[in-house]
């Protein structure tokens, strides 16, 4: 033993301390420290879910009454179309990937920083001017075919030019980023973690950087392809010219649908370590998470059709879409059953990130078992569009990813900080999001299948029928009012946020008692993030054995059971 | 001599010469085992590929007019 | 980056360097994705329509689209060789193997610009000009970046940036160069042989 850690000693001695920056600049706007691009991310990426988010109460206020004049149809088309750009490329996708990403996993590694700063650097500083690009388009009239910007609808506003831009821009942030981790992951972990001693946040943020570096190019085609068809002229997806609007679908999706993993992985990665660290108890079936992770990411490249179930694809290529994405529920079945194995028997610790992370469980769950339904094609044509689709899509975006960033910020707020987050607050926060959000999307389940059309301002044409309009247009209200007390929800956490750099405890490096290695070293790190580079013996979730590192301090290296 | 055919002997006598250094460098390259010589293993397999293409339009066997 | 390279230690060396290449590679699959969504593009358009090229458009000529495919397939053999005597510590053929590569490339993207301009259709004319065009541009593109990656590399080399043993800045010249190469293959046996 002391041989194989003096072998791991030597290859750990080479890694320098570099100095830390000077002055403002150099020390938070054009830094190269992960950590600090990554609480960038994280407030660039929350003005634009502000933003976002008020053009979805925007929406919802329109939706309170069947014939509503508070925006007209077509402010109602720009403000769905930009509140999902803005929620899906400049919220989740930023958040998970270069906010989570860059904050915890260099540090769960044993990493000083990732391998390429400046481009992490850079990569972060494409992101705000995309964001405001996409915004910007509603100057010259947003496009107003949703996020999904089908031509030829998207051909007939000015601002898609913009938004192609702006969405390019953030393709190529998330390409970089992409590379950056696969790299620092594959190369810089700490001497003696091997594959399966890696944290399991560590194998969703693999996973996702592999899907961002090799789909996202694909969108970056596609986009450039959709922006020259608007500005040039280049006829790809027009019919007249021999082109093919269904086409920008395929291209589209096929980025599209690992996207759609880009935004759920990271998330599960999030879970899986909150999870054993609250519940006290080595994680259930940690290969089998980490290899699902895997699986998902592989079929994710082969289920793209099933957005384009009524595009009139032909039969015989729609059963095997069907049968592929039925058999996402597989990979992830098997992760919902190690975590909820995990809790069994296991001490729990009702703190606001578990609860989150519950949260989680039962919201994900409930969209996964809608994505199957989703997946059959019969009721696919039926309900696709539909307000099930839009309640689908919010169970597993809102009540996946946004129930995964908040348990994730719950949890790492005091490494990134330094001090905690009030928990009656965040106790506040949770029941008040929770239930706000069940009593917003559960609803549209039933419109979706009484029949009320998606991305469409006014519903009194669509129901004949008297009392049905009548029952639609009070579940409707009903919605609405939830949907802004979801929003209210928000400024508990932001008013909890704010108060915690004055009143919050100071946390200590390890104010949850976990194992891993980020807190392994003080609250917030040091710009080096170890002094020594650790050493890591074995796996990171054995609770009740002695901590597995060598090479950490030891007033740091305590396992506090609060 | 018309430009066609003048154009079709330089396209084939440089596919076989640039085809045989092509497979020599893969010749060469093939007991090296760092990961750059795997990857100029790929390029230079291709690239005979490649020769093999032209020569085929060369000789008037593949290619559309 | 390259002239702080020869003031860090061996093993540090090999780690930065193993980073990059792997970054580098990562680069090159992601940018080769980029081009496999315009062929798959191409390819879909080609099957949707009832003939190819469509109605009124000219193929471009074959045989000089061969001879400049030599012109380039043959750049990638004297970059290969430019590498090869880099290793064997023979500067004068390294730097005339690595002007040959770049004349080549001039050379190739001078049979492009002449090929563009006897081409009677245009890239918003039909879907095959505008496959054609953007994806021909497109690679045309990542050669002009290529020469000047190669002239860069040039004139690094004849300043001492790189030495016998710490040269990534020619490795990663010479991978970007055999994959602008590679990717033409693709695209000359899909516009002029199928």
């Amino acid at each position: 033993m002391s041989s194989a850690i003096s072998e791991l000693q030597q290859e750990a001695s080479h890694a320098h301390i570099h100095p830390p920056p000077q002055g403002f600049i150099a020390k938070y706007v054009i830094s190269f420290d992960h950590k600090v691009i990554a609480v960038q991310y994280f407030i660039t990426a929350g003005l634009f879910f502000v933003l976002a988010g008020l053009l979805a109460e925007l929406l919802r206020a329109q939706l309170t009454q069947p014939h509503n004049t508070l925006l007209s149809a077509q402010t109602f088309d720009e403000a769905y179309s930009i509140h999902g750009t803005a929620m899906v490329w400049l919220v989740i996708i930023p958040v998970l990937t270069g906010g989570f990403g860059n904050l915890a996993m260099p540090l769960m590694i044993g990493a000083r920083d990732v391998a390429f700063p400046w481009l992490n650097m850079f990569s972060f500083w494409l992101f705000p001017p995309a964001g405001i690009l996409v915004f910007l388009s509603f100057l010259y009239g947003a496009p107003r075919a949703g996020w999904t910007e089908y031509p030829p609808v998207s051909m007939e506003t000015t601002g898609t030019a913009l938004w192609c831009a702006g969405v390019f821009l953030i393709g190529v942030s998330s390409t970089i980023t992409g590379i950056n981790f696969m790299v620092t992951i594959i190369k810089m972990r700490a001497p003696g973690m091997t594959w399966t001693r890696m944290p399991l946040f560590v194998w969703a943020t693999l996973v996702t950087a592999f899907l961002s570096a090799i789909a996202t190019a694909n969108l970056s085609a596609a986009l450039a392809g959709l922006f020259n068809q608007k500005v040039f002229g280049v006829p790809f997806y027009d019919p007249a010219h021999g082109g093919s609007a269904v086409l920008w679908q395929h291209v589209f999706w096929f980025y599209s649908h690992p996207a759609v993993y880009i935004m759920i992985l990271p998330a599960f990665g999030i879970i899986s370590e909150i999870l054993p660290t609250f519940v006290r108890r080595p994680i259930f079936g940690y290969k089998a998470i980490a290899y699902s992770s895997v699986a998902i990411g592989l079929v994710s490249f082969m289920v793209w059709a099933h957005h384009m179930f009524t595009s009139g694809l032909a039969q015989w290529v729609q059963l095997p879409f069907m049968i592929l994405t039925m058999a996402v529920a597989i990979p992830t079945g098997i992760k919902i059953f190690s975590w909820v194995a995990t809790l069994w028997r296991g001490k729990i610790r009702l703190s606001t990130p578990l609860l989150f992370t519950l949260g989680f469980l039962a919201c994900f769950t409930f969209g996964g078992v809608t994505g199957v339904m989703l997946a059959s094609v019969p009721a696919d044509i039926h309900e696709h569009a539909t307000y099930f689709v839009v309640a689908h899509l919010h169970y597993v975006l809102f009540g996946g990813s946004v129930f995964g960033i908040f348990a994730g910020l719950y949890y790492w707020w005091p490494k990134m900080t330094g001090r905690l987050l009030d928990e009656r607050l965040g106790k506040w926060h949770f029941w008040t999001m929770f239930l706000a959000f069940n009593a917003t999307f559960l609803p549209m389940h039933w419109l979706g299948l009484l029949g009320m059309q998606r991305r469409v301002s006014y519903y009194d044409s669509q129901f004949h029928s008297s009392d049905l309009l009548s029952f639609v247009a009070g579940t409707n209200l009903f919605v609405s009012i939830s949907a802004f007390v979801l929003g209210a929800s928000m400024l508990i956490f932001a008013y909890n946020a704010l108060r915690s750099a004055k009143a919050g405890k100071v946390a200590g490096p390890n104010p949850w008692g976990a194992r891993t290695l980020e807190w392994m070293t003080s609250s917030p790190p040091p710009y080096y993030n170890f002094a020594e580079i650790p050493i890591v013996l074995s796996g990171p979730y054995d609770y009740g054995k002695p901590l597995p590192y060598a090479n950490i301090s030891q007033d740091l290296a305590t396992e506090p059971v609060a | 001599m018309d430009a066609t055919l003048l154009l079709k002997i330089i396209a084939g006598a440089g596919a076989l010469v640039v085809g045989y250094f092509a497979v020599k460098a893969l010749y060469e390259e093939w007991p090296k085992t760092a990961l750059e010589d795997q990857v100029t293993k790929i390029m230079m397999a291709l690239l005979t590929l490649g020769c093999v293409i032209v020569l085929t339009v060369a000789f008037g066997i593949a290619g559309k007019v | 980056m390259a002239t702080h390279a020869l003031q860090v230690s061996d093993a540090e060396y090999q780690e930065v360097r193993s980073h990059r290449l792997l970054g580098f590679l990562f680069f090159l699959i992601s940018d080769s994705i980029l081009f496999c969504s315009f062929i798959f593009s191409y390819l879909y358009d080609r099957s949707a329509s009832p003939m190819w090229p469509p109605a009124g458009v000219e193929r471009p000529g074959l045989y000089l689209a061969a001879v400049n495919s030599i012109v380039l397939f043959g750049s990638g053999v004297t970059m290969h060789l430019a590498m090869e005597a880099w290793r064997h510590a023979n500067r004068t053929r390294f730097t005339q193997y690595i002007i040959a590569t770049i004349v080549l490339g001039i050379g190739f993207l001078s049979g492009q610009a002449y090929e563009y301009t006897h081409l009677h259709d245009t890239w918003w004319g039909s879907v095959f000009g505008a496959s054609f065009f953007t994806l021909t541009g497109m690679h045309g593109f990542h050669v002009f970046i290529g020469v000047c990656f190669l002239i860069t590399v040039l004139l690094q080399a004849r300043n001492g940036v790189y030495d016998q043993n710490r040269y990534f800045g020619l490795t990663a010249a010479t991978l970007y160069w055999h994959f602008v190469d590679v990717i033409w293959v693709a695209l000359f046996f899909l516009f002029y042989v199928y």
